[in-house]
């Protein structure tokens, strides 16, 4: 029988990938709370100060280099297929946001739409494809 | 790739909690290569050998090709 001290300290994946989440999930508010200050800041609370919002601009670079390192940080702690599933889905969501992109970027040039594409679109099909792929993954391998 | 890792688990009367805790693995890590859907890198194959103490022919074997 396995003894359970040896148990729960080996159990020490689980607390990682909790742990890890979660700094993911804090830098990722950070970042995002940081970019809306950089939309609307300049609008609502500084009136185009160039000073300020060079500020808020550099504010939020770093929370995005944080967040980023927040991400590889629960990449590398994985397991070897929770890493796998991950890999997957990166992979069809990158291949999803290029093609999607490439012939979104067109669709003004070609006039099949009035408005100007906007390149921030590609975020969500990136991430719905990115949810989609993990599904996908984790239905494969469960 | 075949494995025996349920018949081992169960011969020691371990939970599939147990044994990923001992391989450092989440529990969806060891229900995938029980259900054959996945295949364990060598050095977790060899993480296994070395836990059931046995050599990791007598854990997994190839599939005889057609």
């Amino acid at each position: 029988m396995i003894d359970k001290q040896s148990t729960s300290s080996n159990n020490s994946i689980t607390e990682k990938n909790k742990r890890n989440t979660k700094s993911l999930a804090v830098w990722t508010s950070a970042w995002l709370l940081s970019l809306a200050l950089v939309a609307f800041g300049p609008v609502s609370l500084w009136d185009y100060n160039k000073v300020i919002s060079l500020c808020a601009i550099a504010t939020n670079l770093l929370m995005g280099y944080k967040m980023i390192m927040a991400n590889k940080q629960h990449l590398e702690d994985l397991d070897e297929l929770q890493q796998r599933i991950h890999f997957v889905a990166m992979a069809l969501s990158l291949g999803v946001s290029m093609v999607f992109g490439a012939v979104y970027g067109l669709l003004e040039a070609v006039r099949l739409v009035e408005f100007q594409p906007n390149p921030s679109s590609v975020l969500f099909v990136m991430g719905i494809s990115y949810g989609v792929g993990m599904l996908l993954a984790h239905r494969k391998y469960s | 790739m075949k494995n025996r890792f349920k018949v081992l688990r169960a011969e020691r009367d371990w939970t599939q909690a147990d044994l990923a805790a001992e391989l450092n693995v989440s529990r969806q890590t060891i229900i995938a290569i029980e259900k054959g859907k996945y295949d364990p890198s060598l050095s977790l194959a060899f993480k296994a050998a070395t836990l059931f103490n046995l050599q990791i022919e007598a854990i997994f074997q190839a599939d005889e090709e057609s």
